[in-house]
């Protein structure tokens, strides 16, 4: 029988997290757990993807059985809850695991790094081999198709996240821009680190309690400022995160309007997480400044998960396409040995009548000789032509009763 | 020949705009690709079209005019697009340019007979290139206003939405913008001043107060005090947007006005892409 492709495990649809954390591979033990499952009985190739959402593995394997022999060596813990997938189905998992259709926050990208990572490090032992090394490139291409024809991957789901991300579109790089934290708030500080991590220079900090304005300044590594500079902290800053505890507003549109002229019209993002609100919401009429509240950016992540889950169906037809031209390329490779054993007789029968001729034409210079041999050869690849063509074709279209039947017509020696 | 290679380049400019359009609609890389590559065929075959003219030493006349037009549109676009990725531009500029195509196409223009002090001189050449480089950058700098503008508004209103999804920053979409507007100024002041020269040559006046130079000065003018709000006030954003489209607007009627001195009739090779026949001759 043919090698058979599986796929072993669970996910966080099959297995609550308390069993998923009993599971999880730490990075230092994985080579030796790739060995363990690399020694059950039947295993070609293997590698193991170790998440806290996921623990499966995907293997190449000689017989099918060796399925329950790897899920005993999963574990214990794992049994009760995971799943056996063989042949297409197993390399559909693949596909539409790297696509982050099985993940938990659809079109997420970590899971394509992390699935990377997992059989780099299979293939780092030479435990992973051409066999999944081509499985695991189509599906990487499915993975990359998916994020930039559809919109799976568009937009942020958290509300730090679309934060950032509309700023972003209002102001471009947001590398060495300069924030203003306005107040105290955990979400605010959230936002914070956000920009931070997108390339914010300069953390402003500013709160009514200037030791608390200190002590947060420390805690996200800002620049901690008295609230009596806010007019000219607004004038410097790019964007402004406010989450102060206060009854009345603390930007109104007046100082807005001043502030907006002093910076030359150069335009201010400003989100207010704060409840009641800090910003005026009329400040968002001014030019060039953009007001967001706790309920807009709410709506807005509401919008991109409903967005995404729009997308499911495009992005699954593209991996289906993806799996198909897999499978096309694994059958046209099948039909290679015919072809080759063909060819083979071929050039064999070719060459005897050549030596055979050429022996009995005496007097023949170089050229002529060469001639000869390109005559044959000339026939051989003409004659061969559309037969090679047909094999690869009809195979590919899954009818390896033409390969059959061109071994017993031809009378080609059995594949070694 | 050069007809045949104006047909090619306004086939692949029609097949551009295609692609970019679809594209709004349907978010397929290969659709950006395409557009990208068939306004590079087309630019090419159209700048052969211009090198492959029969007359290519000759001054330019009224159809001609928009034909250069579309392909500085094109080079303009290009260039833009090189530098900052911005195809949802080139859905607005590829079918602006193959609207600048049609007149191209329609215009069948008297020659003139040039003044003598014209017929070696570069001033009539400088003039033409500076009002077409001039007009191609505004024409790129008007959509790209037009996208900000759409932009802004969707950002304002925070709604979400394909357009909004598919542009660049704000700041960015700014940016571009000022940069050929301030290109545009400069080229349009050089047309003002070298078409001042060209029908003085001719007529003995610097001016014709005519719709087609009216307009041409009105835009200039708006560029004049869009460039200096900009310098001296920092004016950017919506209100640097709306000039740019209001300026690009004027510029527009004044291309009109060049079609209404020119009566339509049926184009050919020359209309298209070739200068007048007969050196010494200039458009109406």
């Amino acid at each position: 029988m043919a090698p058979a492709f599986i796929c072993v495990g669970l996910s966080h649809k099959q297995a609550p997290i308390s069993v998923r954390e009993q599971l999880a591979v730490p990075a230092d033990a994985l080579p030796e757990r790739l060995r363990v499952l690399a020694s059950v009985s039947g295993v070609r190739e293997v590698f193991l993807v170790s998440t806290c959402n996921r623990f499966e593995l995907f293997a190449l394997v000689e017989q099918l059985e060796a399925g329950a022999d790897l899920l005993q060596a999963l574990g214990a813990a794992a049994a009760p809850h995971a799943l056996v997938r063989h042949g297409d189905e197993a390399l559909r998992h693949l596909f539409r695991v790297a696509a982050s259709l099985d993940s938990m926050v659809l079109g997420e990208a970590q899971i394509l790094g992390q699935l990377k990572e997992a059989w780099s490090a299979a293939h780092a032992l030479k435990l992973s081999g051409a066999h999944l090394e081509r499985a695991m490139s189509r599906a990487l291409s499915a993975a990359k198709r998916v994020r930039t024809e559809t919109a799976i991957a568009r937009g942020a789901l958290s509300i730090s996240s679309v934060a950032v991300e509309l700023a972003g579109k209002a102001l471009g790089e947001l590398r060495g821009s300069t924030a203003l934290l306005l107040g105290a708030g955990e979400m605010a500080q959230l936002a914070a680190r956000e920009l931070q991590s997108a390339g914010a220079k300069e953390l402003l900090v500013v709160n009514r309690s200037p030791a608390r304005a200190e002590e947060l300044a420390r805690e996200v590594n800002g620049i901690p400022a008295s609230l009596a500079e806010l007019p000219a902290l607004l004038e410097r800053a790019d964007v402004c995160i406010c989450s102060a505890s206060v009854q009345t507003p603390l930007i109104t549109r007046a100082q807005m309007a001043k502030v907006i002229k002093a910076r030359r019209y150069r335009p201010l993002f400003l989100v207010d997480l704060a409840l009641p609100r800090n910003i005026e919401s009329s400040v968002n009429t001014l030019e060039n400044v953009y007001v967001y509240d706790l309920d807009d950016l709410e709506a807005i992540a509401a919008q991109n998960r409903e967005s995404r889950a729009g997308e499911v169906e495009q992005a699954e037809k593209i991996v289906e396409e993806e799996l198909q031209n897999l499978l096309r390329d694994r059958r046209e490779r099948s039909a290679a040995p015919v072809v080759a054993r063909l060819r083979a007789q071929a050039q064999a029968i070719a060459e005897a009548e050549l030596e055979k001729t050429l022996g009995q034409l005496q007097g023949l210079n170089e050229k002529q000789e060469k001639s000869v041999r390109a005559m044959a050869q000339a026939i051989v690849n003409k004659l061969l032509h559309a037969p090679t063509q047909q094999l690869r074709a009809e195979v590919a279209v899954d009818k390896s009763e033409l390969a059959r039947a061109a071994a017993a017509l031809f009378e080609l020696p059995e594949e070694p | 020949m050069a007809a045949a290679l104006v047909h090619i380049s306004l086939l692949a400019y029609s097949a551009a705009a295609a692609c970019y359009l679809i594209w709004l609609l349907k978010l397929a890389p290969k659709l950006v690709t395409a557009g990208r590559a068939l306004l590079f065929v087309g630019l090419l075959a159209h700048v052969g079209a211009f090198l492959a003219s029969p007359h290519a030493d000759a001054p330019w006349r009224g159809g001609q005019l928009f034909s250069l037009l579309a392909a500085a549109t094109v080079a303009l676009y290009l260039l833009v697009d090189l530098r900052a990725r911005i195809p949802v531009a080139g859905a607005f500029v590829a079918p602006l340019t193959v609207a600048a195509m049609v007149p191209a196409h329609l215009v069948h223009a008297e020659a003139q007979t040039l003044a003598p002090v014209l017929t070696h001189s570069v001033i009539l050449p400088l003039h033409v290139l500076a009002a077409t480089l001039g007009t191609g950058a505004l024409l790129v700098a008007f959509a790209l206003a037009l996208l900000y503008l759409g932009g802004e508004r969707q950002l304002k209103r925070k709604q979400g939405g394909r357009l909004l999804e598919r542009l660049p920053s704000l700041a960015l979409i700014d940016k571009l913008g000022w940069q050929l507007t301030v290109w545009a100024f400069v080229l349009l002041s050089v047309a003002i001043v070298s078409g001042s020269f060209v029908m003085h040559a001719e007529s003995g006046n610097l001016l014709h107060a005519d719709a087609k130079e009216t307009f041409a000065l009105l835009a200039w003018a708006l560029l004049a005090a869009l460039v200096q709000a900009r310098l001296v006030a920092g004016w950017r954003g919506r209100r640097a947007a709306i000039l740019v489209v209001v300026g690009f607007l004027l510029l527009a009627c004044s291309y009109g006005g060049l079609l209404a001195r020119a009566p339509l009739g049926v184009s050919g090779e020359r209309a298209l892409a070739a200068p007048a026949a007969g050196s010494g001759q200039a458009e109406p």
